[in-house]
């Protein structure tokens, strides 16, 4: 364990020790809160138009349905997040393998007591602190607005775990395809390329028919990821995306031993 | 649990070929080399660029895998038992293998963990490797903003953190000015007798001074090896190198 | 072409097909050509990776690189197999505020046990994100039915004759079927697709008799005062409801499952009372309720019967104002007895009544008659005159001489004679049940299962989904601007300032 806390300390340190860690973290954060205001503010307008001509109590038919804190603001924000950790996690990612064959680094690793599974283990923690700390410089605004509001954590929560989890599948994209090249730019441009394809993979009905329709929607990203906005949190949709973290763990672990036999 | 190195009386470890190949493709980097480093002993390892010896030391250091043949460090395998392997090594690779984003302290005190080293005995180590490589004056800069020198013995410094009974080094003093140079050649001198040393080097001086056995391998082949003053002074030893360059290119 | 050039090439040419999809909605030439050849080329590189596998190499290669390979596979087979695992169970956590996807009891029950061989197809058009969560709830509802009821989505746009057969004319529709009846639902929630659900699936419940001619409350007034809501949740139940006019009439029919006395203003007749009479003496059911104020003799004939109403108003304290009233005289009722017109009624899941009278269990006519208070108001409360709420801005005072009781404020009765039974179920308010009250909190629930206790149809006695109102977000504007400038924007500011921080430590390095 020595070696691989050393491992995460160091990761950490690589990342911090750039100003470019804390560019993407006040990036996130500040699109965040524009977007979560701006959406805020409209639904507020909204509501008020309504609410002042409804009966009040248990009466709900006078307020839509489209005029809810779900569709008004948890979800665009969470598209919009969805879309920014697409953009964003592949930069970060590219760097974590590549950079270190391209810097012959890993040849220094792995004369460590640190073994590939611990190399792999130790990086992908570390960048998933790094996305979990993305996603919590932008839940701080969110959430105090809630606490404030009076109304509980729990939708909110299941908002940012749909985002959490989708940030960890494109950070295991990005790892894995990081591992598989010495090259930053390759790493980022697959990525990108594999994350596109895995989003959605509607467009595949055009050539397979709607019969594999159901099953093209259990393997996209986007479906199950909105889900979550929903406020409702299947165990199926993370066991989906940690799948994605395990079979790009596994890639990963195989790219650095396929190595010593090339 | 690692175990303990079977280290000779007088420090160091035996490090041992056989029939040793390793192939890229159709190219082969190392062809057969069979050669023995007995324990406590400064070897070094010679020949001209390309001709096999990074790879030597990386099928050594179980960075490759072997083609064919064997190679054990300590009766242990690199390939299959990496970990006790690495726990005998320090590897101080031609060119520097750093973290120029780091600083020196942090960038030593990562190695000294990730060689198992914490707590006290990683800050005993990290003080006497910023003291012995004179890295205290610079212990709070950024690995990337320092000299060559320096970059040069912080890289020497990781190799010693944990003490270990063999040391490898590849072209430890290219790329360096004479001070520096001998700066280094010093400090590896010092190690003699207290552990196995297996030096790569293109530098017949440095050879001469530092080891006591050499090997010459030429396109992957073992072209000669034995006591340094036989190998390097009997006749014109650049004709080995000059064969082996001939045949290298 | 080295092998991962290949492959790059190929994943990208696919992205920028699959991204011209996404731009245009469509395949055009561009995204088809790239999609076929970033395929190819994926392909082509996956048979020269085949095609250059020489085998592990050596023997220590084989031994190295097994476990990896066999992780990659494990993997892959062991995500599937979870996710498939838990797919199946449906294991999910609702976290909606306003838990929207937990299901009611009674539609479990439905789903369950009597709402076989329903279909429900979702009609939407593309991008409606209100699709979404109908789809989840239909998911809820399919997983709880055990597959039961089977369920589908159809974009509106490639379905004009579905949309023409079923007269649908909005987004997110839900169309369930049943054989050859159907029903329509507009704007789906749990409330509505039980209520549809109910009606494809509902077995005929009887005939229920609603009195009227003497001012009782008009299930066909679709206003606040109304009782439209009630009687369309008796159908939805099963039941046909038919008008009688007590003093067109001289018996009660043999049909009836039961009557419905709607808190009748004037005194009903002779001949009424004696028809009443003759049919609960032959285990007639009847559902009466009564206001405060009103005299219209039924409270003798349920004296006859062993309940006393006395025309009093139970002023309970400890209810809160509901509605504008002054505090405590519309009863918030959270003590049930354990009887089944209030079962699931509690604590939690209460109800509430307009202005009641007290309905007190007295005396059993015979020894095996059972009467029972069903619902009470709290300790606090005491019996005003029924008119003590004349000047309606201030709660009435209790005088010295009235005690703090519990005041039961409804009550049933059951009377087994010999080859029947009679039942009773006596409220102190009718007001609860009508249009302006119904929906709130558990009154309908409170309602409906009197019925079916009056109706002896137990079995359908249940609490049905709610028709939340959606969460509002109760901070000003002002507000929202106040926390964007002292939270929004001050954690982005303290990052840049620590990532300012970090480049200078950098520069100075």
């Amino acid at each position: 364990m020595i070696p691989l806390r050393a491992l995460v300390r160091k990761e950490l340190a690589s990342l911090f020790g750039s100003p470019l860690a804390y560019l993407t973290l006040t990036g996130v954060a500040l699109v965040t809160a524009l977007i979560f205001f701006d959406h805020l503010r409209v639904y507020n307008q909204i509501l008020f138009l309504y609410s002042s001509t409804s009966l009040g109590g248990f009466d709900a038919d006078a307020i839509p349905d489209f005029v809810n804190l779900r569709d008004q603001v948890f979800l665009p924000v969470m598209e919009t997040l969805g879309l920014t950790l697409i953009g964003l996690v592949p930069l970060v990612t590219m760097r974590v393998f590549a950079e270190e064959r391209a810097r012959q680094t890993d040849e220094l690793l792995q004369t460590t007591l640190l073994s590939p599974t611990e190399i792999v283990l130790g990086k992908f923690a570390a960048t998933f602190v790094f996305v979990a700390l993305l996603l919590l410089a932008s839940f701080v605004y969110p959430a105090a607005s809630i606490l404030r509001a009076g109304l509980g954590l729990e939708h909110l929560a299941a908002v940012y775990l749909g985002l959490f989890v989708l940030g960890l599948a494109l950070a295991s994209i990005g790892l894995a395809c990081s591992a598989l090249t010495a090259s930053q730019l390759v790493a980022a441009v697959s990525a990108y390329a594999v994350a596109f394809v895995f989003y959605d993979f509607s467009w595949a009905t055009t050539f397979t028919g709607e019969t594999l329709g159901p099953l093209l929607d259990a393997l996209s990203l986007h479906p199950r990821f909105g889900r979550f906005s929903e406020g409702v949190v299947r165990v199926a949709d993370l066991v989906y995306f940690a799948g994605y973290a395990v079979v790009a763990f596994a890639v990963a672990r195989l790219s650095l031993e396929q190595a010593r036999v090339r | 649990m690692v175990e303990q190195a079977n280290a000779a009386p007088n420090g160091g470890i035996a490090v041992e070929a056989r029939d040793l190949v390793r192939r890229f493709g159709a190219r082969v980097a190392v062809d057969g080399v069979t050669l023995r480093v007995e324990p406590g002993e400064a070897f070094g390892l010679l020949g001209a660029n390309g001709a096999g010896k990074t790879t030597f030391i990386r099928l050594v250091t179980g960075y490759l895998l072997p083609s064919a043949g064997s190679v054990r460090v300590d009766g242990l395998s690199p390939a299959l038992a990496a970990r006790a392997v690495h726990a005998r090594i320090g590897y101080v690779a031609e060119t520097s293998r750093l973290y120029p984003e780091l600083r020196v302290r942090g960038f030593l005190r990562f190695v000294g963990g990730a060689r198992g080293l914490a707590g006290e005995a990683l800050d005993a180590a990290l003080a006497d490797a910023l003291e012995r490589f004179e890295l205290l004056a610079v212990a709070g800069r950024l690995v990337g903003n320092l000299s060559k020198g320096y970059q040069q013995r912080v890289s020497l410094a990781q190799a010693f953190l944990h003490d270990p009974p063999l040391v490898i080094v590849d072209e430890p003093t290219a790329g360096l000015d004479p001070l520096q140079q001998a700066e280094v050649r010093d400090v590896l001198a010092s190690l003699r007798g207290r552990r196995t040393l297996l030096l790569c080097t293109h530098d017949l001086a440095e050879a001469r001074a530092l080891t006591s056995r050499v090997a010459i391998l030429s396109r992957g082949r073992l072209v000669a090896c034995g006591p340094t003053a036989e190998v390097l002074g009997a006749g014109d030893p650049l004709a080995l190198f000059r064969e082996s360059a001939r045949e290298a290119s | 072409m080295m092998l991962g050039e290949l492959a790059l090439a190929g994943l990208v040419a696919l992205a920028f097909g699959v991204g011209s999809y996404y731009a245009t909605g469509a395949f055009g030439a561009f995204g088809v050509v790239n999609v076929a050849s970033g395929g190819l080329a994926l392909a082509a590189a996956a048979v020269l990776a085949l095609r250059g596998w020489r085998g592990f190499g050596s023997p220590d290669a084989r031994r190295v690189l097994t476990p990896p390979l066999l992780g990659l596979c494990a993997a892959l087979a062991g995500s599937v197999a979870l996710e498939r695992i838990a797919d199946a169970r449906d294991w999910r956590f609702d976290l909606t505020f306003e838990r929207r996807y937990e299901l009611a009891p009674a539609m479990h029950e439905l789903l369950t046990s009597r709402g076989g061989d329903v279909r429900a197809t979702l009609f939407c058009e593309q991008g409606d994100p209100r699709c979404r969560s109908t789809r989840i709830l239909l998911e809820t509802l399919a997983s709880a039915s055990g597959g039961r009821l089977a369920w589908e989505r159809e974009e509106l746009a490639d379905e004009p004759e579905s949309a023409d057969r079923f007269g649908i004319t909005t987004s997110n529709t839900v169309v369930l079927e049943r054989g050859e009846r159907f029903a329509k639902v507009e704007r789906p929630s749990e409330g509505s697709l039980y209520e549809a659900i109910q009606r494809l699936v509902a077995e005929p419940a009887g005939f229920l008799y609603v009195a009227r001619g003497e001012g009782e409350g008009d299930l066909r007034r679709t206003d606040d005062v109304g009782y439209s809501g009630f009687a369309a949740a008796l159908e939805t139940e099963g039941y046909r409801l038919r008008d009688l006019v007590l003093a067109a009439t001289d018996e009660i029919p043999a049909d009836a499952s039961a009557l419905l006395l709607l808190a009748p203003e004037r005194e009903l007749r002779a001949d009424a009372f004696a028809a009443l009479r003759r049919w609960l003496d032959g285990g007639g059911r009847l559902v009466v309720c009564l206001d405060p104020g009103q005299r219209s003799g039924i409270e003798a004939l349920l004296a006859e019967w062993g309940l006393d109403v006395p025309d009093r108003l139970v002023v309970d304290p400890a209810s809160g104002p509901v509605a504008g009233d002054p505090t405590g005289v519309n009863p918030i009722v959270h003590q049930f007895a354990d009887h089944p017109v209030a079962r699931g009624l509690g604590e939690t899941r209460m109800v509430f009544f307009r202005g009641a009278r007290p309905v007190i269990p007295a005396r059993k006519p015979q020894a095996d008659d059972d009467l029972r208070a069903v619902a009470f108001s709290s300790r606090r409360a005491w019996l005003a005159a029924s008119g003590a709420v004349a000047d309606g801005a201030r709660p009435p005072e209790r005088p010295a001489d009235a005690a703090e009781d519990y005041q039961p404020l409804a009550a049933t009765g059951r009377y087994p004679r010999v080859g029947s039974e009679a039942r009773i179920v006596a409220f102190g308010d009718c007001d609860f049940a009508a249009n302006r009250n119904l929906r709130g909190l558990y009154n309908q629930d409170l309602a409906l299962n009197a019925v079916h206790w009056a109706t002896e149809r137990t079995e359908r006695i249940t609490l049905r989904p709610k028709a939340l109102p959606p969460h509002q977000f109760p901070l000003t504007p002002q507000e929202t601007l106040r926390m964007l400038y002292g939270v929004g924007l001050l954690v982005p500011e303290l990052l840049l300032v620590a990532g300012g921080l970090a480049w200078l430590r950098r520069r100075s390095g």
